[in-house]
């Protein structure tokens, strides 16, 4: 059951000792919608999904992920949200199959959904197989795999598209529609405008850890966004 | 229900990936195991001296097998996607601490195989007092190292800190460990020795949790 829009910041910051790396952020996601986060490296796109994921706390401000907050109800939001790294987040000595069954375990989901994911990945031919022998487009498909089997409410994609050929970003895409029909949200962080503006419906745009502009994705362009 | 069964799982996930790989058992196992031999050449191999050969290689290797297991489990991403999952996270430091449990329970065994070995070390009736010395004791020595590995993980050349942190810490399961080792081999008295060891194992199990949740908060 949600409560409230997917998504809320309110005036986010984050500090690393003296470097700020985020300040001041402040958006909505409501249900149904994308929000894509553009902007150059270091601008602080992956530490505001961070902070959204709970894997980093905020020094400055609050967010709320279905209605829960991401450091007072840290457990409750990890229930709600799924957070699709840049990093892989799978085991090299265990299969496929076994790396899918381990996440089902921990999210309590049942295996029946990771033999799913496992088939939809395209995955079935190689899930007996190590995962460390397989390519990094395969890994990037068994980390979408792992998000996509815990049905999240909050997608939190950062660079989703990184090492997938085309089959595997309209793995991205479908995963990206499923949970906005299901009204929840997605935030996604990308240097693909191309691939990544159909997706979104909103566009934030930061610089140096602070919010530039916010706009509907239709109007921005991909060179504005640099 | 559901925390046990996560534990359960975490723990089984551990053992699987070291019961196929191998790369913190051999490499922490092979050390103990050249600390014993050295020690053994240097200092004399007279069974009286085992016990205190015994649990000086076992830390040495604990410290070992517990900087691997943490440097693992920071590859590809897998801690920060384990600490997303949902429930609580004091579930994986209990995960963790199974897994080590029996992990250090295996490197006990090689252990105390070399010493049989080596020093003709001759059991005995003590052996029911040795077993309970070595589960208690690396019921400790997990619940510390599990507790440290949180903290190795977040800081920059934390690999470093795991000897200088976990030897000091565990100095009570050392000292307890030799004395009731000891008193195992002689059939003497183990006198406060065990209480020792529970009273550590109580702390950290008590304080190990909660801690460890609070350190891997970013």
């Amino acid at each position: 059951m949600l409560t409230g829009p997917p998504v809320v910041a309110e005036g986010l910051g984050r500090r690393f000792g003296r470097v700020v790396a985020l300040r001041g952020v402040s958006f909505v996601v409501p249900a149904g919608s994308c929000l894509l986060l553009a902007g150059p490296n270091g601008a602080g796109k992956t530490t505001l999904l961070r902070i959204l994921a709970t894997a980093l706390r905020p020094t400055e401000g609050r967010a709320r992920v279905c209605g829960r907050d991401v450091v007072r109800e840290a457990d409750r939001v990890r229930e709600v949200c799924a957070y699709l790294g840049s990093s892989s987040g799978v085991y090299g000595a265990l299969s496929g199959r076994e790396n899918l069954h381990f996440a089902a375990d921990m999210a309590g989901r049942p295996r029946a959904a990771a033999d799913r994911w496992l088939e939809r990945v395209g995955l079935v031919p190689v899930a007996h197989r190590p995962a460390a022998t397989y390519s990094l487009g395969m890994r990037r498909r068994l980390s979408l795999a792992r998000v996509g089997l815990l049905e999240p409410a909050v997608l939190l994609a950062d660079e989703p598209f990184v090492g997938l050929d085309e089959a595997g970003v309209g793995l991205v895409r479908e995963l990206v529609d499923e949970v906005r029909r299901r009204g929840g949200g997605v935030v996604l962080a990308t240097h693909d405008w191309d691939r990544a503006q159909p997706l979104g419906d909103r566009v934030l745009l930061l610089r140096d850890g602070r919010p530039q502009t916010e706009g509907a994705c239709a109007a921005a362009s991909a060179g504005g966004l640099r | 229900m559901r925390a046990l069964r996560r534990v359960w799982t975490l723990a089984a996930k551990d053992l699987r990936v070291e019961g196929r790989s191998l790369e913190a058992l051999v490499p922490s196992g092979s050390f103990g195991l050249l600390v014993v031999l050295v020690l053994g050449l240097t200092q004399g191999t007279e069974p009286d001296r085992a016990p205190a050969v015994l649990w000086v290689a076992l830390a040495l290797a604990a410290v070992l097998l517990v900087e691997r297991t943490t440097e693992r489990e920071g590859e590809e991403g897998t801690l920060e996607a384990l600490l997303l999952y949902p429930g609580s996270r004091e579930d994986l430091f209990w995960g963790r601490w199974l897994a080590l449990v029996v992990l250090l329970l295996a490197l006990g065994l090689v252990m105390g195989a070399a010493q049989v070995v080596l020093f003709g070390v001759r059991l005995g009736l003590g052996w029911p007092q040795l077993v309970a010395t070595g589960l208690l004791a690396a019921c400790g020595l997990a619940a510390v190292g599990v507790l440290l590995s949180a903290l190795m993980v977040n800081v920059r050349g934390g690999h470093l800190l795991m000897p200088l942190l976990l030897l000091p810490t565990g100095l009570p399961v050392l000292l307890a460990g030799i004395r009731l080792t000891e008193a195992a081999l002689t059939s003497g008295a183990p006198g406060p020795w065990i209480g020792v060891l529970v009273v550590f194992d109580a702390l950290f199990l008590l304080v190990g949790p909660p801690l460890f949740a609070a350190v891997v908060e970013g």
